[in-house]
């Protein structure tokens, strides 16, 4: 299976990251845009572009079928989903496989069971994976919920079936809170994913959240590229990550990886996938679920291993054999990932829109930034707010922390608000660098006021520095202009 | 003649600085308009990047990151007290909307009593959906908006009476 | 040495303080600014040369050789707004209420000698109680050494007058004069008598408010050429009419430097409604022409079927005389020919080109129009744009009907671009009224006379409500699409840009006052 041309069904830093590994490859690059992100750089990237629709998602880059035409129509071999949008989408699996087009990515029944958290936990019993306590079937009813509520206990988890990335996931403190934020979870649920199913489970308390990057082959072999933390989370969306994580031991490590191994094994995996665990704070983990694609955070996987996860679902794609034995991986170094999210950490992490006035990237060893934006672009409201990932590494935790701080400074943005200031505070405090955190670190040790006081501090300079300037202007002598 | 002048940075920060205090501020000039500033044994990098005398507007970049700066001295603080300053209501009668997006669902009509923290309407941007609720007890007088529509950050969302 | 500089400064210490701190506390708790506040205000910052500061009254009657005040109720000086030359004084109503003295008046007469020698405009903040009694007549020379220079300077330089507190008497007259008269609402006051003399005189109750407010001088006088909520707001009026006109008669105003583009404005295809007896707003057809938020109005509130005020197109300031749809039709009265003549002469005064947008149905009829003299106050505008040699360009948007068609900016009065929209209808009168008059005979020997006129005002309708037969004649030059209008008058005013027009040598002429 020869693969020339990929169409990549994506938008933003992600498209872009996965056809520079394709043109590394020598394979063409097709890309498909809508029509607010004509100007977006990758369709400048692409070899070639195509117009799909408006801006709204579902008359854009959700449209299958008509993604599926275009790549038809330009004779493309492969495509490959990215993450969000169409990348767990089973329907959309099965019809690229049916019109003869490769699928980068696992095969849709996979999808299709890792993707119903009921399904998946099914698959996987057999093989004495640790689960959280909660109900294995997905439910709509409030009374029902209430009933499961107080049987596993407060605080409980309610999570779309289909979802992801935090849409549809509620937490509920109390059994009073339960009906509105129920409503929520299942409208939200039913419009980012059109299934308004949910899940309910214990909330284990002080949980980390650890996940181990699996790839699989066409010729039974599996193999583990350990783990990723992505314990620093704010809405319930990741938004540092790093790897390895400061408190895994070996053993664990290994302990975990061969679990996410039976996992992938569960459901004939293909390609590239991530298996979420929860780790309590006595270090049990427990099985989360499985994501079908590859993820946001990859990057630090491929620079503490030297791997480059995209060519390997490419040659996977191709049907080759993985180039490498699980006794031949290890672990070198330390990699951070900062998202950078065109939201506003003083206001509550809200979406800030806007139109980047200006946009600097911050360059140098050790630094790598996956990026989607340009000065002088708008940031459309259509999508999801991330700007960008800003990537570390070094030698040590330590070294990359240093860095991730460096790079921090030097990445100018003006016209939006970001996550970059959120970034700094985390990578500076004390919980963090100790390693002793969890998936609580926002409400426990952030708070606008922390960030307000150093900006302010910087913001008093620049107004004594003003008013010095002012002084000195006003010692001018002006004449009136002719 | 100013002793003192009112400085106010991005909208958010107000500080009140005696000319004296500038003299105390440890600054060396690095080039044209730069400086480096040493507080509390802390170094930054200071440079003014625009400046309006006239207006007293003034952007100066601190480590790269630009803070624009509004003077105020006696004559506007004076103005101020007067209440010739121009749209300073401190009664919360309207709602705009915090960014763009789309209205999702409301959940008021005109004439209707709320609540402090009832919700008013649902607001979805970046495939969020954000409930605005509302910020004192009162009643609705108008709903400018419909639902399913998009709408711009500033607009109008909800009036009070 | 050092205790003469010392001497200096204690002066001048002294003379910033006016009437001392009391006083400028009373004045703040009557919402208003001190003088040398406004003075600050309004000039750049650090621009203000103070003239005369050290100038006290030599009156020795009444003990007032006891009461000294440097300034003697008077700031005048010069300074610069946005950066350009301006003349101002201001009166200090902390000093003997701000009332005129002599000397009073001989530093506001030497500013304003300054302002004409140079040429440059002249700002006066009025904030007087009156003549100072204690000098008699002395004091009313002073008034009328200003009133004559006032006169002197009109035309030449041009002179804004603020009444920001009582300006009563005799004193009404140099603001009267100057070219426009700005009032601050529930601070300030003017009145040739108040309300005492009203009530002893005619027996007739009022307050000073309702006597000679800024509501009542910007609706009912029209007195007032712009109303302000506050001081603040008053002086930054001021700042912004400044940045319309020229220094003086001998400059055209300042362009401000501006990017074009296609300057095609379909917002402009929508406008005039289908029925031609709707109305629709001449504010819209305004935006649609000028560049963007640069229309500055005058007389806002008095005669508004007549608009007028000044706006940049291409960056290029003009003045603007529109008919308004929206309020009796746009029809031309008394009122409305006195705004728009008055505003016609000054922008001819002083070199701003004019676009005069047409929409009229023709004078409003009646007694009270008549007896009020229609006839010679409906000249004024005639007169004044007959006699203007700026640049003068006309857009018919609809209506053009009668006398009030030769009245706006026809061709035969001088105009040099005459535009008609599609939608013009340029005729003697109305469809109905013409055919009523034409086919009177036809009409009345009808079955059904109603019918007939139907019939007949159709076909009238269709033979002159339109502004071809005008084009045919050449009265006027070009039927534009309104999109188009602003590519048009952009390019129109810059061709006129040089426009030289030399008027028979005569005194002056008499314009039917």
């Amino acid at each position: 299976m020869n693969i020339k041309k990929i169409l990549v069904a994506n938008r933003g830093e992600i498209a872009i990251r996965v056809m520079k590994t394709a043109q590394k490859m020598g394979i063409k690059t097709v890309a498909i845009y809508s029509t607010i992100d004509r100007n977006a750089p990758h369709v400048r990237f692409a070899d070639e572009a195509v117009c799909i629709g408006e801006p709204p998602s579902n008359e854009s880059y959700l449209l299958g079928s008509k993604i599926i035409k275009v790549a038809k129509e330009l004779q493309v071999d492969a495509i490959h989903p990215g993450y969000g949008f169409l990348s767990e989408n089973a329907d959309f699996a099965e019809e690229v496989e049916q019109n003869n087009i490769i699928f980068i990515g696992p095969n849709s029944d996979a999808i299709r069971i890792m993707g119903s958290k009921l399904a998946a936990k099914d698959a996987v019993k057999d093989y004495g994976i640790p689960m959280v306590p909660g109900i294995d079937k997905a439910i709509t009813d409030i009374d029902k919920a209430k009933e499961i509520g107080k049987k596993i206990g407060f605080p409980i988890l309610i999570k779309a079936s289909a979802g992801g990335g935090g849409k549809g996931m509620r937490i509920v403190e109390k059994e009073s809170d339960l009906e509105s934020q129920m409503k929520r979870a299942i409208s939200e649920a039913t419009s980012a994913f059109g299934d308004g199913s949910v899940f309910i489970e214990k909330y284990v308390a002080s949980p980390r959240h650890i996940e181990i990057q699996v790839m699989a082959d066409t010729h039974g072999n599996i193999i583990h590229l350990f783990e990723r933390e992505c314990s620093i989370q704010r809405r319930h969306q990741k938004v540092v990550e790093e790897a390895p994580s400061s408190v895994l031991t070996p053993e664990l490590r290994a302990e975990m990886g061969e679990a996410a191994v039976k996992v992938a094994q569960a459901c004939n995996y293909i390609g590239a996938g991530t298996v979420e665990f929860l780790l309590d704070e006595n270090h049990n983990f427990y099985f989360l679920e499985m994501n079908t694609r590859l993820q946001v955070e990859h990057p630090v996987t491929e620079l503490i291993t030297g791997m480059d996860l995209v060519e390997l679902q490419i040659r996977v794609a191709r049907g080759e054999k993985l180039p490498i034995a699980q006794k031949d991986l290890g672990i070198k170094g330390h990699a951070l990932e900062l998202r950078v999210y065109a939201e506003d950490p003083l206001n509550d992490f809200l979406p800030s829109v806007g139109h980047l006035d200006t946009y600097v990237l911050p360059e140098g060893e050790g630094i790598r930034v996956d990026n989607g934006f340009e000065e002088g672009m708008d940031i459309p409201i259509y999508y999801d707010p991330m700007l960008a990932k800003l990537i570390t590494y070094g030698k040590t935790r330590e070294e990359a922390i240093q860095l991730m701080i460096s790079a921090i400074d030097r990445y100018l943005v003006a016209g939006v608000e970001t996550t970059l200031a959120f970034g700094k505070y985390v990578f500076e405090h004390e919980a963090f660098r100790s390693g002793a955190f969890d998936t609580h670190f926002v409400k426990n040790y952030y708070s606008p006021e922390a960030l307000k006081s150093a900006k302010e501090e910087e913001a008093k300079i620049a107004a004594m520095i003003a008013l010095k300037q002012y002084m000195e202007d006003q010692k001018i002598l002006r004449l009136p202009i002719q | 003649m100013n002793k003192k002048f009112e400085v106010t940075v991005d909208e958010t920060y107000s500080f009140t600085i005696p000319l004296a205090d500038l003299e105390q501020l440890d600054t060396t000039p690095t080039g044209p308009l730069k400086y480096h500033v040493l507080q509390n044994s802390k170094p930054f990098k200071a440079e003014v990047v625009k400046s309006d005398m006239n207006q007293r507007a003034y952007t100066v970049k601190i480590n790269n990151k630009p803070y624009h700066i509004k003077i105020t001295d006696d004559l506007d603080l004076l103005i101020k007290e007067m209440g010739f300053a121009l749209g300073s209501s401190k009664q919360i009668d309207s709602i705009k909307a915090p960014m763009p997006g789309l209205i999702l669902d409301i959940h008021v009509t005109p004439g209707q009593s709320v609540k402090e923290g009832d919700p008013l309407l649902i607001l979805e941007a970046m495939k969020m959906e954000n409930i605005i609720t509302s910020p004192r007890e009162g009643v609705i007088k108008a709903v400018p908006i419909n639902k399913g529509t998009a709408i711009d950050k500033g607009q109008l969302l909800i009036e009070f009476e | 040495m050092d205790s003469k500089i010392k001497e200096l400064q204690d002066k001048i210490a002294k003379a910033h303080l006016g009437g001392g701190e009391n006083r400028i506390k009373k004045q703040h708790q009557k919402k208003k600014l001190t003088a040398r506040e406004r003075v600050n205000y309004l000039m750049d910052d650090g621009s203000f040369e103070e003239i005369g500061i050290l100038v006290t009254h030599r009156t020795t009657d009444f003990e007032m050789d006891k009461e000294l005040y440097y300034g003697d109720g008077v700031i005048t000086g010069y300074g610069t707004v946005n950066g350009r030359l301006v003349y101002v004084f201001a009166q200090d109503f902390t000093v003997f209420g701000g009332a005129l003295s002599e000397t009073h008046a001989e530093k506001i007469c030497k500013i304003m000698d300054l302002a004409v020698k140079v040429g440059a405009p002249l700002v006066g903040l009025n904030d007087s109680g009156g003549a100072r009694i204690q000098e008699g007549v002395r004091s009313l020379g002073g008034y009328a050494d200003i009133f004559y220079r006032n006169v002197q300077a009109s035309g030449v330089i041009p002179q804004i007058s603020a009444i920001m507190g009582p300006c009563a008497g005799g004193a009404v007259y140099s603001p009267a004069m100057t070219d426009f008269t700005m009032m601050v609402e529930d601070t300030s006051y003017m009145f040739v008598t108040g309300p005492n003399v009203v009530k002893t005189v005619t027996n007739e109750e009022v307050t000073s408010e309702e006597l000679g407010g800024a509501s009542t001088h910007s609706t009912k006088s029209g007195v007032a050429h712009i109303t302000s909520a506050n001081d603040v707001l008053c002086l930054e009026d001021i700042k912004t009419l400044l940045g319309y006109l020229p220094q003086s008669n001998k400059e055209a105003p300042k362009t401000l430097p501006f990017e074009l583009g296609d300057e095609v404005r379909d917002t402009l295809s929508n406008i005039i409604p289908d029925n031609a007896n709707k109305p629709y707003d001449m504010h819209e057809v305004i935006k649609g022409i000028i560049d963007d938020d640069s229309f500055y109005e005058i007389h806002k509130d008095y005669a508004e079927n007549i608009l007028v005020g000044f706006a940049r197109i291409g960056g290029r300031s003009i003045g603007i005389v529109a008919n308004q749809p929206m309020y009796l039709a746009g029809v031309l009265d008394v009122n409305s020919s006195k705004k728009a003549a008055r505003f016609v002469r000054f922008c001819d005064c002083f070199n701003i080109p004019l676009l005069v947008l047409v929409d009229v149905p023709g004078f409003l009829p009646g007694t009270d129009q008549e007896w009020n003299g229609i006839i010679v106050h409906g000249a004024k505008l005639l007169y004044a744009l007959s006699e203007a040699t700026v640049p003068r360009i006309t857009v018919i948007t609809r209506k053009a009907y009668g006398g009030a068609y030769d009245v706006m900016n026809s061709k035969h009065i001088g105009a040099d671009l005459n535009y008609a929209w599609p939608s013009a209808e340029i005729a003697v009168m109305g469809a109905k009224g013409a055919s009523e008059i034409i086919f009177r005979k036809e009409i009345s020997a009808a079955d059904d006379p109603s019918k007939k006129l139907a019939e007949k005002e159709a076909e009238y309708a269709d033979k002159f409500a339109n502004p071809y037969r005008a084009a045919q004649r050449g009265f006027i030059d070009e039927v534009i699409l309104p999109k188009d209008t602003r590519r048009k008058l952009i390019k129109g005013f810059s061709m006129l840009e040089h426009k030289e027009q030399v008027r028979p040598n005569r005194k002056h002429g008499n314009i039917p006052l």
